[in-house]
């Protein structure tokens, strides 16, 4: 473990963070795992919808016992401020010349009605680094459509590519581009202006438009049309290359739960590796697939004689039996394999779990990334809905105990 | 002069298809990254899609995405000359970026190729590591591919038809999720590097950094001890889901209190069509204008609510049906309605959004097809820095196009000893 007070690549950056939901919370909460002292603003005006979401601990009701909220906001301090009351802009400001990143991955429309664009930040902060998050941009004609995850994943055709070509795309089973990509790409993004800030003391604006930042993940099948005229289709779980390759059916667990494996054979050696694993199974010995040219012309039946023979496997074992002969394949595990079963993840430690006054003792994702100098790392759980509003008031804001009652009782701190 | 962010800071490359894109989103931001390939060049380099559908070492367009902007130099790291010049090169470095196998890792260091050598030989460097599955633990060894890094992390299993098998995601994301990971890791080293003169190593491993994905998953199993299913569509509310448009997909998540306008607004709009139907009716509009979480949740709600919402389902198919998916697409979020399109390439290519934000780059790559250079037109950015903007400023290199630059004008080797490592097949 890592003592809570080892040095951090970001301690000493204050980071204002007005954004709610995934994406933005996210991002903090990698500035956060790094030594970033991140004040998350809320209010009971305006509650994030993940503290109303789920999954909550069983038995318990509130605010603040949404995991999906907690996990985001580990290592936070939590403010409150009700941007509609009169006087917040004043706090607001307050905070924001006593930070050096704001955040806020709110519509265009709000933050200008709340007086928080780049320009009036920086009348407030000269070297600020304001990084904003619309889903589509500061301009352009579709600058105001309201969007998440669940619909950047079609607006840039990951949902189009994903998928049985001879179906309907069905999607990807969560907000994916809210957990890495735009979260990932808006840090990087911070993390580079702050260098250039400790380089020129100029602060500067970021726009993470959300579409442009998925779509920037997507560059060799946009290329692709741009370049050749060719509009790529959804191929299931086939690979350009790589035969066989897909995600296989082995044995039923006990209790009846389907069990899978993704299996992908990149050169000959490989095959010949799955071969030996396979002796005695159809495929084996059938000349078609001897050759990559061969195994891809009769891929369909290779891919279902292949699902003939795993179907009686263990998918974990048969996994393990062939990495062993350097084939890549994983068993598709499940959350109950990733928490309980997975002792790669468990010695590596990388779940963290944190002792939350309500929630008792939680799981949490650990940083994104490991350094092993300086390492992020968790220092408290997620903040209880305006738990630290009273200590950044007076401590951050510098307002006096009187003043914070004032504030309080106008609904300002509220 | 346009100003970067990561001016001054240099970064070798030794990459695969796997690691690409940390060097690429670092050398986007004026990092002078250069790619140290093997003599023959990166194997991945042979990666579809190909410009003109021609394969080669030099025409790979997934190659020259996550490649521009990075020079090349060759060497073999199995010669002891080519080791030396390694060590050369990393001494005019701040950053190496690698993605070894365990296997490759190992035989590199029977050839004392050793990463804490390097670090321990200059603290200020910063050594990144991109690996599968990290640096440690029974599965360090494991090889790894897109797929079955998708398959690790817990979230093939949330994707697809909960009729079918668990899904990947396209666009390669395992790597992509991968570049992103590493590349915040480079930079919050380099910041502590410039602040303190210490470098560090820094590791990805892509099962971690990818199951971060998961969303809920892993917790809802660490509350309820349940785990989350693959549902696809089955069990879908009306307004809720992918719906066929008259010349495609639109996705469509209109009703959750809370996310734009109210499923009332779909009526509205669906009647100034004349295609509400009966839905105006009293017994359709009174459920609908009280659309709230409980009916979203409860399936006890929901079965009460049951004939309603299949008759809603009906006339709601049929309308979307009658729009293109443009039309849906616009006139839907000029409402407030969570709709998206579900775009193909040639829609991203085409969209009057984009095209207005300026978002696309032109650029010229050599092909060595001819003197013809191919005029690409370029994805954009991830993001915009207004004083420090990312940008695309060289071609993807062709193999060992900048030894000659790199080894003798900036490392300093002698020409003539350049051609005799040449000779040997170091370089």
């Amino acid at each position: 473990m890592t003592s809570d007070n080892a040095a951090r690549p970001l301690d000493g950056v204050r980071v204002a963070d007005f954004s709610w939901f995934g994406v933005g919370p996210i991002a903090a909460r990698t500035l956060a795992d790094f030594g970033a002292d991140v004040i998350r603003i809320e209010s009971e005006a305006r509650v994030d919808g993940l503290r109303l979401g789920q999954p909550i601990k069983p038995g318990k009701t509130g605010y603040n016992v949404c995991a999906y909220f907690n996990n985001f906001n580990a290592d936070k301090r939590s403010f409150l401020l009700n941007m509609s009351a009169e006087g917040s802009q004043e706090v607001a400001y307050r905070l924001i010349e006593r930070s050096d990143v704001f955040l806020s991955n709110l519509t265009p429309r709000i933050f200008e009605r709340w007086n928080l664009t780049y320009e009036q930040l920086r009348e407030v902060k000269p070297d600020i680094i304001a990084a904003y998050m619309p889903m589509q941009g500061l301009s352009g004609p579709h600058r105001d459509f309201l969007g998440f995850g669940a619909v950047l994943t079609p607006t840039t055709g990951i949902s189009h590519l994903s998928g049985d070509p001879d179906r309907a795309p069905v999607g990807v089973g969560t907000n994916y581009p809210d957990y890495v990509v735009n979260p990932g790409h808006t840090v990087i993004a911070i993390l580079a202006a702050l260098r250039h800030r400790r380089k020129t003391g100029q602060g500067q604006r970021i726009e993470l438009a959300q579409v442009e930042s998925v779509a920037a993940t997507m560059g060799p099948s946009l290329l692709d049309y741009t370049a050749n005229g060719v509009n790529q289709v959804r191929n299931g779980n086939k690979s350009s290359w790589m035969c066989p390759h897909g995600i296989y059916r082995c044995a039923d667990d006990p209790s009846g739960r389907e069990r899978w494996i993704a299996i992908a054979v990149g050169d000959d050696a490989q095959w010949e590796s799955l071969r030996a694993v396979a002796e005695g199974a159809a495929f084996t010995t059938d000349d078609r697939f001897a050759t990559l040219l061969g195994r891809r012309r009769h891929e369909d039946e290779l891919n279902s004689m292949l699902s003939d023979w795993t179907t009686s496997f263990d998918a974990a074992a048969l996994a393990i039996q062939l990495q062993s002969v350097g084939v890549a394949a994983a068993l598709v595990q499940d959350a109950e394999d990733m928490c309980e079963h997975d002792d790669h993840l468990a010695a590596r430690g990388f779940y963290e779990y944190l002792d939350h006054p309500e929630t008792d003792i939680s799981l949490y994702d650990g940083p994104i990334v490991k350094l092993h100098g300086t390492p992020g790392y968790l220092a408290s759980p997620a903040p209880l809905f305006g738990q630290h509003t009273y200590e950044v008031a007076t401590e951050v804001l510098g307002y006096s105990a009187d003043e914070v009652a004032e504030l309080t009782s106008s609904g300002v701190l509220s | 002069m346009t100003q970067s962010a990561l001016d001054g800071v240099r970064i070798l490359d030794l990459t695969s298809e796997m690691g690409w894109y940390c060097g690429k989103l670092l050398a986007d931001l004026g990092a002078d990254v250069i790619k140290v390939e093997p003599v023959g060049g990166d194997p991945s380099r042979g990666r579809a899609p190909f410009w003109q559908g021609i394969p080669g070492r030099e025409t790979s367009l997934r190659f020259w995405y996550f490649n521009a902007n990075k020079r090349s130099v060759t060497l073999d790291l199995g010669q002891y000359d080519g080791r030396w010049l390694f060590g050369e090169l990393i001494r005019t470095a701040d950053i190496v970026i690698e993605s070894w196998t365990a296997a490759e890792r190992a035989e590199l260091a029977e050839h004392d190729v050793d990463p804490d050598a390097y670090m321990k030989a200059q603290p200020a460097l910063i050594w990144v590591s991109i690996t599968g599955f990290g640096l440690d633990g029974p599965r360090a060894g494991w090889e790894v591919t897109d797929i079955v890094a998708q398959a690790a992390a817990g979230i093939a299993t949330l994707a697809g038809y909960p009729d079918g098998s668990p899904m990947r995601i396209a666009g390669n994301q395992a790597y992509a999720v991968a570049g992103i990971s590493a590349a915040q890791g480079a930079l919050l080293a380099l910041l502590q590097a410039e602040a303190t003169g210490s470098g560090q190593r820094v590791e990805t491993s892509i099962q971690e950094a990818l199951s971060i994905c998961q969303e809920t998953a892993h917790l809802q199993w660490d509350f309820q001890g349940a785990s989350r299913e693959r549902v696809g569509e089955s069990h879908r509310l009306p307004g809720i889901g992918t719906y066929e448009t008259s010349d495609g997909f639109i996705f469509s998540m209109v009703g959750v209190p809370g996310f734009g306008a109210p499923w009332t607004e779909v009526i509205g709009w669906m009647d100034e069509n004349g295609m509400a139907e009966d839905l105006t009716e009293p017994e359709y509009a009174n459920t609908f204008a009280n659309f709230n979480m409980r009916i979203l949740l409860d399936e006890e709600e929901q079965a009460k609510h049951a004939p309603v919402l299949a008759r809603a389902q009906e006339v709601l198919t049929r309308f979307y049906a009658s729009k293109t998916t443009m039309e849906a697409y616009e006139e839907g979020q000029s409402r407030r309605l969570l709709i998206g399109q579900v775009a193909t390439p040639s829609d991203i290519a085409d969209s009057e959004h984009l095209t207005a934000r300026e978002w696309w780059l032109e650029l010229n790559q050599p092909t060595r097809l001819g003197s013809e250079d191919a005029a690409l037109r370029y994805p954009g950015p991830p993001y915009h820095l207004s004083e420090t903007p990312a940008s695309i400023r060289r071609p993807a290199p062709q193999i060992g196009e900048h030894n000659q630059e790199v080894w003798v004008d900036e490392v300093g080797i002698p020409a003539e000893d350049l051609i005799a490592f040449a000779g040997e097949g170091a370089v």
